[in-house]
């Protein structure tokens, strides 16, 4: 890389750093050194990339992965190691496959991402829940991930280990280097939370079946999918909890990740409804050279409300015996294609409805029922001709769509305004109205039309049908 | 009278041997005899799918029709969910409201193309909970109106398919599936009234009646009292006599 006008070293492999090599040096340098060097071109971009890809290709381990630039990995694997036996096997098991794949990698397992990083950094282990502070006491000071101002500081000023850092009173500290310094050290014990960038939340429900063999046949697949539900759903039943999303992984063996998610209305922990959910899904999963293992994890768990038997309970009767229809329905046309119509306060006809859940609990007010409205209502108001229309009275006659229709009897007009409390100052005007008259032609048909703008106004008012009866 | 009741057994073993022992699921009455005596067992026959079509510009919008299916809806949705399955997004719940279908028991779904509409369709008539279900569709084949009434007549729910082609173009080739009754629905003009406009009305035209006769109607919706019957029957023939109202009344 360039670094003004001097190319440097980004980064060197363990047998460079046998020849005395290290990160930093100048690239002439280092060429009269070793003669023989094989050197690349730094590539920023591609670097995160497949450091992206190596964060999907451990969701196989923990579906809460962050990366953080430019060569770090967080595998938040809280509740998840049961399936591996323990941490210890967990990071065996994850060396040894990244081992496999040429990449080398140092891993630390502890309670925080902080010590975690430090650890893996200075002294590979698994740190003991609750025992960060004297795990990384002898560890340097880089190993709390201050920006290099701070570092040099603390350098400068005497202080090599993190054990000093601890040792000093807090308000000294804060006012020489500002938050910075106490916040790591705090993140990195466990005092404060840090907030980390995950692909997905982490999950503690979460099952995961590996095969002897890879598996690529559509009844393999479906199979499988059975098999990690009744898994996933036993263990929710245990807790009388319910899942509403739940996501099914197949990790192939060339390392791609293919994903099946679904959703429920109802929070619920029955196997074969969510695998009625899933299996249409399932043909768009494309299993490549093969599937070596799948994890199902499931989100947004809430406790089961056991359902009782009252006395007057249609409501919830209904919601309980239509609620396998809206996940169906909703999952096999799109969450947003099936609602139900809540009013909203507004002036405008069109912002007058509100879509939700469907099987949310219903809302006591309705619309205002002395207003007539339309059955049928345009998305777009469509432009009419009504010439020769008097003050305040509907139009006699007027063409739609080629035709020319005649008013027989006319209702209106409901005059409504702007909702000037939304709009810039600048934007509102007064004239900026809508006069909607209900009409019916001769033969029996009735429209809902409007005039927008009021007669010398400046643009002339025009016409327009808004919705049929 | 005995001949009347040895009658109506007669018709009960009939009905009973056509149906081939699957349950009848009882009739929703449109409280006047004029058209109950015209359907079989005196009402629109819940746990079975009825067609409605309309004449011209209403192939297109789908209004009368659209209206008659919500008169129809509301006194079938008293025990049960309804819902409604669209092509085209423009049904406006607070006119549905304002008809008597109010927008706590209804869930729209939205779906791209016919088959989609069909498939939702089945799949909730085929659910316990829904006891009316209406469609937007363009056509509808043999084998799929079959499969409409096997899964209404399974739970009782009934299937109202509105005929219409949501955005224009010419009517597809239709294989005639056979609903238990067909209608025609336009528009009709009202009485005349003081205050703006009166009660809607529209012409029902029952096309086709499985065990019953055809017929003739014009029908008003009742404002008040949002009873159990939607509709008042004013006229019964095509040509009627009624008195023709003012027209060109003025706005006021």
């Amino acid at each position: 890389m360039a670094d003004r006008g001097t190319r440097r070293l980004a980064a060197v492999d363990a047998t460079a750093q046998a020849l005395g090599l290290f990160a930093g040096q100048k690239a002439a340098e280092a060429a009269t050194l070793v003669p023989k060097l094989i050197s690349a071109e730094f590539d920023a971009k591609a670097d995160l990339i497949s450091l992206e890809a190596l964060a999907d290709w451990c969701v196989r381990f923990s579906p809460a992965v962050a990366t953080d630039a430019p060569d770090v990995l967080f595998l938040d694997i809280t509740g998840g190691e049961r399936l591996w036996g323990g941490e210890g096997e967990l990071m065996r098991e994850l060396a040894a496959r990244l081992a496999s794949n040429a990449i080398p990698a140092r891993l630390a397992v502890a309670d925080t991402p902080g010590a975690a990083w430090a650890l893996a950094r200075f002294d590979a282990c698994i740190c003991p829940p609750d025992h960060q502070a004297s795990k990384l006491a002898p560890l340097p000071v880089a190993a709390l991930r201050l920006n290099e101002a701070d570092a040099a500081q603390l350098a400068r000023l005497g202080l090599r280990t993190i054990a000093q850092v601890i040792g000093l009173p807090r308000g000294p500290l804060t006012r020489r280097f500002g938050p910075g310094v106490l916040l790591r050290l705090d993140q990195a014990l466990g005092r404060l939370p840090q907030a980390l960038n995950y692909r997905r939340p982490s999950s503690p429900w979460m099952q995961r079946l590996a095969f002897a063999e890879p598996v690529s046949t559509p009844d393999d697949l479906a199979r499988v999918a059975a098999d990690l539900c009744g898994l996933l759903c036993d263990q929710l039943q245990t807790a009388t909890r319910g899942a509403r999303r739940v996501v099914l992984v197949y990790h192939r063996l060339d390392g791609a990740n293919p994903v099946v998610e679904v959703g429920l209305a109802l929070a619920g922990c029955d196997p074969a409804a969510l695998l009625r959910l899933l299996l249409p899904k399932l043909e768009e999963v494309d299993p490549g050279f093969g599937v070596e293992s799948a994890t199902i994890w499931a989100q947004e768990v809430e406790a089961l409300k056991p359902s009782q038997a009252e006395l007057d309970s249609t409501q919830a009767q209904a919601a309980a015996s239509i609620g396998p229809l809206v996940d169906r329905l909703a999952n096999r046309l799109g969450s947003d294609r099936v609602w139900r119509a809540v009013p909203v306060q507004s002036h405008a006809p069109e912002r007058a409805v509100a879509r939700r859940e469907p099987l949310s609990l219903g809302q006591a007010a309705g619309w205002d029922a002395a207003r007539p409205r339309p059955l049928r209502l345009f998305v777009r108001p469509e432009p009419i001709e009504a010439p020769a229309a008097l003050l305040d009275a509907a139009p006699a006659r007027f063409r739609w769509r080629g035709l020319w229709r005649r008013v027989a009897r006319a209702e209106g007009p409901e005059r409504i305004g702007q909702e000037w409390w939304w709009l810039a100052p600048d934007q509102t005007a007064v004239g900026a109205v809508r006069d909607y008259y209900r009409v019916e032609d001769e033969d029996g048909a009735r429209f809902w039309l409007f005039r927008a703008g009021l007669y010398g106004g400046e643009p002339a008012p025009r016409w327009w049908l808004h919705g049929l009866f | 009278m005995p001949g009347a009741s040895r009658l109506q057994t007669l018709r009960r073993q009939i009905s009973a041997l056509q149906s081939d022992g699957r349950a009848t699921h009882g009739v929703a009455r449109f409280g006047d005899e004029r058209i109950d005596e015209h359907l079989p067992g005196g009402g629109l026959s819940r746990g079975a799918w009825h067609a409605l079509a309309g004449n011209g510009l209403e192939a297109e919008t789908g209004a009368a029709t659209g209206a008659f299916a919500a008169l129809l809806a509301r006194p079938l949705s008293a025990h049960g969910v309804a819902v409604w399955v669209l092509r085209r997004d423009d049904l406006y719940a607070p006119g549905l409201s304002a008809l008597g279908l109010p927008a706590q028991r209804l869930i729209f779904v939205r779906a791209d193309d016919d088959a989609s509409v069909l498939a939702a369709l089945e799949d909730a008539s085929r659910s316990p909970g829904v006891s009316v279900a209406i469609g937007e569709t363009d056509a509808i084949g043999l084998v799929a109106g079959r499969r409409l009434q096997l899964a209404c007549e399974t739970t009782g729910a009934t299937v109202l398919l509105i005929e219409r082609r949501p955005y224009g173009g010419k009517p597809s080739m239709r294989d005639e599936a056979s609903p238990s009754t067909r209608w025609r629905v336009s528009s009709a003009p009202s009485q005349a009234c003081e205050y703006g406009l009166g009660a809607p009305r529209w012409r029902l035209e029952l096309e086709r009646c499985r065990g019953g006769r055809p017929g003739n109607w014009t029908v008003e919706m009742k404002e008040e009292d949002h009873g159990p019957y939607p509709l008042r029957v004013v006229a019964e023939l095509a040509d009627h006599c009624m008195a023709a109202p003012d027209r060109f009344a003025a706005a006021g």
